[in-house]
């Protein structure tokens, strides 16, 4: 209906609840916030705290702590700014200082092991487009990250998985941008070589006889 | 540039984390050289592969209600 100039006014707004107190209406537009900036990044969160607890149970816990300290500081955040990186960092802090010790040994990689391996060397006679990529199932891509050694694995899960930049994959981590670099370039040829070695255990490409 | 140091640069220039000169040079790099654009390629194939593979995991719909809950209790 157009807008009629003999129409009455319009009524005065009126109040959904019975006169809001101002403290309740502030711990309402606390929550809307949080719901709105940090709730968002649950599915995040639960992955990285999957691949840090290595179960489902835990990684709920984690994520439920987790979600409970930041609202309980959330006066602390600057809306608008990393509020990912800033979740990330509150859930890695709670399952080194929670969780770690509980469960697996803290691990030490020998980084010198590490042999180079490049997939794509491997793989670019037979198969240069990675066709069998497709034939592997997630489940297989999940358990080649989750054996990656811990170091590595959260750089390839806050960078590869969630998008995090070098910077703020620094900054969750509390490393140089220079660590994340050779953390991600490693973790990434560990995870082709697993990945390359099921490709070939199942059948999915040849693969070049080792020398 | 020559190929050795187009491909020391890869995980930089895939990940976007390179100055704009040297995202450059390295794009010219791959117009011109079918091996590096190949190898280049691959990479970017990989990175999506692990990405959009790892991303079907979210977070359970029982979990949401719990923390929701949680913070009307707050």
């Amino acid at each position: 209906m157009a807008s009629n100039p003999s129409s009455p006014p319009p009524p005065p707004p009126s109040p959904s609840s019975p006169a809001p107190n101002p403290p309740a209406r502030s711990a309402e537009e606390r929550r809307a916030g949080f719901e709105q900036e940090a709730l968002v990044h649950l599915d995040a969160l639960y992955r990285v705290g999957l691949r840090l607890t290595g179960n489902a149970s835990d990684a709920e816990d984690l994520v439920q702590e987790t979600m409970l300290r930041a609202f309980r500081s959330w006066d602390r955040y600057t809306p608008g700014t990393n509020a990912k990186g800033w979740l990330l960092t509150i859930l890695r802090h709670l399952f080194i200082n929670e969780y770690r010790r509980r469960s697996r040994h803290p691990e030490t990689v020998d980084v010198d092991t590490i042999e180079p391996f490049a997939l794509f060397q491997e793989v670019q006679e037979e198969d240069p487009q990675g066709a069998f990529f497709d034939r592997i199932v997630d489940d297989e891509v999940l358990r080649a990250v989750d054996q990656l050694p811990e170091a590595f694995r959260e750089a390839v899960q806050l960078s590869d998985v969630e998008g995090l930049s070098y910077e703020e994959v620094a900054k969750v981590l509390d490393v140089p941008v220079g660590t994340v670099k050779s953390r991600l370039y490693r973790g990434r040829r560990l995870l082709q070589a697993r990945l390359y070695e099921y490709a070939v255990s199942m059948g999915y490409i040849k693969g070049q006889p080792k020398k | 540039m020559k190929c050795r140091e187009c491909v020391e640069h890869l995980y930089e220039y895939l990940d976007r984390e390179l100055t704009p000169e040297l995202e450059r040079e390295i794009k010219a790099h791959l117009a011109a050289c079918e091996p590096c654009e190949e190898h280049f390629d691959f990479e970017t194939l990989f990175l999506k592969f692990v990405r959009v593979r790892c991303q079907t995991q979210g977070a359970p719909p029982a979990l949401r209600r719990r923390i929701l809950e949680q913070l009307l209790e707050e």
